[in-house]
């Protein structure tokens, strides 16, 4: 699905040179969901632009769903960016004063869809994250959580390859967070391919198969191990589990 | 489909957007209406100046000038004004299509009929008939009259609204200043700008004139001449000029053929040596034949210093643009998070390009509204202070287009600054 292959980047500054990243190389294969950890500043943020092609690079090679990314025109990695990658970032950043049904039809305006289609589409990833309900909310009217899911539904529209999400629950309580990461994991088991970066050791102890990058480039020690959450058996995460599940049920019968 | 509903995408963006910084947008859009405005009103007056009243045969209209005056020291060299006699060897002349002979004069008007003793003051023109068609004047009812001499008139639209409150009043007879005239023809509303067959002595922006007389008929009437005239011979009045150096009729001629200038050039220069060789000149022989546009540049019709105001118009202008454009530049500086954040889900470098050329172009539309109202203020202002602008200060149809192109371009110039700016920041540095 993603392999990079000695990707470069260097960050050029009137007195200073910061390599983001040095000779990164990753494959991630479809259906993975891979946790990204590692110091700040680390360049862990940079190695996610680059793969959602928000950011380019200096050096190396990249493939996304076997298209190779280097010396494409910005209209062809705009539609990369629009068809295969669905973004969601630590600041959710939505347009404050676009409706949530606006925000999460953004990037299907730039798709060709019929309205139909796109009205479909918006309602069934707002479904999926639970806000069906609040199509006509202002984002400011949502709690933070639900503004990540108004953001993770806005990636989903699309019906992107792969995930990409960069702290997604880095400005959100526990609980909500717990709800964002099983609207990960469903996403997941549904098929979907996720890299997420993240600092919290437990979110990254829940997901297959995690990666480490230190001083721009990955470690290859593991500090985490990864754990099966099939056979979890974790009393005190299956609780919350269903409290999420009992909320998001919550919100849809309130509205 | 995929490029209208895009369009139409674009169009809703933009509106949004204008709603959500109204008082920038107003500024904008105020800085810029105002420069087209003024610059527009500018134009406006240049091109009333500067067009060709007459453009189916200017070419082949000419006014005369002749050098008969019997003095050392004409008044001019040569005279736009004629002798009598000089002025119907014109008009007897077969070279032209067909000439006319006239002055202008002033009567006051009332209606025989009428119970009332108002009296209009009334421009007159007192003409040979060939001028009707050599101007093209537009005929509403009757026709014109067909002899130098006559009880008979054609009269304007306007007068004809004051008097006979625009009925057909062809046979109706018309007190001028005690003399009954029959009327023989009315025109249409008739506007010709510059007044080409007149625009000496500052009348260039006069209306085209009331009531068109005989010429004899003025003559043998007295009736006063109203624009310049010269003479070296006394005279009690009109009626005894037609054999005395009074210098006062303008000749024009009409011609087929612009090939045949020549011919009457040589025509004009014989008499004139005639004349010389019978010792009633001592002048060389210098007679002048100007068409339409270059009588009008001769007579200095476009006012120099309306041409200097345009210039600085200009510079008004792109001053305008400048503020503009930095008011918009703001304006895209706060909109850096969300071309981020569309470039980051999907939409292209040209995508947002038309989304901000959309923006421009309503911009353009609203600023052209405003600015076409602005310059049919301004010019309602001039011709408060400048009253003589006043058949000058006309916005046609065709300056309203001016100006609605003249916004459009300066907003799309006052954004395109802004526009590249927006689109050249990596897309993850607005997004965190
Ligand atoms: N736009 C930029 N310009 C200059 N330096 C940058 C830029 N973005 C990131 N960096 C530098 O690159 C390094 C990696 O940053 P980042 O990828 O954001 O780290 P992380 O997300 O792991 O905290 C840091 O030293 C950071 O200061
Ligand atoms: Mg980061």
């Amino acid at each position: 699905m993603l392999k990079m292959n000695n990707i470069s980047r260097i960050y050029q500054s009137d007195t200073i040179q910061t390599h983001a990243l040095r000779d990164f190389s990753l494959n991630v294969g479809a259906g993975e969901f891979v946790a990204v950890t590692g110091p700040s500043g680390s360049g862990k943020s940079t190695f996610l632009n680059v793969a959602g092609l928000l950011d380019n690079f200096d050096k190396g090679q990249y493939e996304l769903d076997g298209v190779s990314v280097q010396g494409l025109k910005d209209s062809e990695l705009s539609r990369l960016r629009n068809e295969k990658i669905g973004f969601i970032f630590q600041n959710y950043n939505l347009i404050p004063d676009y409706s949530i049904f606006d925000n999460v039809d953004m990037p299907l305006r730039y798709r060709g869809f019929s309205s139909s289609e796109r009205k479909r589409r918006v309602e069934q990833a707002l479904e999926k994250v639970g806000l069906a309900s609040r199509m006509k909310y202002l984002p400011s009217q949502l709690s933070g959580g639900q503004q990540q899911r108004v953001a993770i539904a806005r990636a989903l529209a699309g019906e992107p390859k792969i995930l990409l999400a960069d702290e997604p629950t880095g400005n959100l309580d526990s609980l909500m967070a717990r709800q964002v990461m099983e609207i990960l994991h469903d996403l997941n088991k549904e098929g979907a391919t996720i890299i997420m970066v993240t600092h919290d050791p437990d979110q990254a102890r829940e997901v297959n198969r995690n990666v480490q990058i230190i001083d721009g480039q990955l470690a290859d020690f593991k500090i985490y191990a990864p754990l099966d959450r099939k056979s979890q058996s974790d009393d005190d995460n299956q609780s919350i589990a269903s409290v999420v599940s009992k909320e998001v049920h919550k919100e849809e019968v309130d509205a | 489909m995929r490029n209208n509903s895009l369009l139409s995408y674009n169009i809703l963006l933009a509106m949004q957007s204008f709603k959500r910084a109204k008082s920038l947008y107003f500024l904008i859009i105020l800085t810029l209406s105002i420069g087209v405005g003024v610059l527009c009103a500018n134009l406006a007056l240049v091109n009333s100046m500067a067009s060709d009243p007459i453009p189916e045969k200017s070419a082949n209209l000419l006014h005369i000038s002749m050098n008969t005056w019997p003095d050392v020291q004409p008044p001019d060299e040569p005279m736009h004004i004629l002798r009598y006699r000089d002025a119907m060897r014109i008009a007897e002349s077969d070279i032209p299509l067909r000439s006319a002979v006239f002055y202008a004069s002033g009567v006051y008007a009332r209606d025989i009929e009428s119970t009332s003793m108002k009296r209009f003051d009334s421009r007159v023109r007192a003409t040979t008939p060939g001028f009707f068609e050599l101007a093209d004047a537009p005929f509403a009812f009757g026709t014109a009259f067909e002899k130098s001499r006559g009880m008979e008139v054609v009269i304007g639209h306007e007068l004809n609204q004051k008097i006979f409150a625009g009925k057909n009043s062809v046979g109706k007879t018309l007190e001028l200043d005690g003399e009954l005239l029959t009327i023989v023809g009315v025109l249409k509303p008739w506007i010709v700008r510059p007044l080409f067959y007149h625009p000496t002595e500052g009348r260039a922006f006069d209306l085209t004139d009331d009531i068109f007389a005989p010429l004899e008929t003025a003559i043998d009437l007295g009736w006063s001449i109203h624009a310049r005239s010269s003479s070296t011979d006394n005279y009690a009045g009109v009626n005894e000029t037609r054999d005395r150096n009074v210098y006062y009729l303008q000749a024009w001629v009409e011609l087929d053929d612009i090939a045949k200038k020549s011919a009457l050039q040589s025509y004009l220069d014989n008499y004139s040596q005639q004349l010389k060789d019978a010792g009633e000149h001592p002048l060389a022989i210098n007679n002048k034949l100007h068409n339409v546009n270059e009588w009008l540049k001769e007579a200095k019709v476009v006012d120099q210093k309306v041409l200097a105001f345009t210039l600085a118009s200009i510079l008004f202008l792109s001053v305008c643009i400048f503020n503009a454009s930095s008011l918009l530049l703001s304006r895209f500086h706060a909109a850096k998070f969300e071309v981020g954040l569309r470039r980051a889900i999907g939409a292209s470098n040209k995508h947002m390009m038309m989304q901000g050329l959309t923006e421009s172009v309503l911009l353009g539309v609203f600023t052209g509204v405003i600015a076409v109202i602005l310059s049919w203020f301004f010019l309602k202002i001039s011709v408060q202070f400048l009253p003589r602008l006043a058949n000058i200060a006309v916005l046609e149809p065709k300056l309203l287009v001016l100006g609605m192109f003249l916004a459009l371009i300066t907003a799309i110039a006052s954004a395109l600054y802004p526009l590249y700016r927006a689109n050249r920041y990596t897309i993850s540095a607005e997004l965190k």
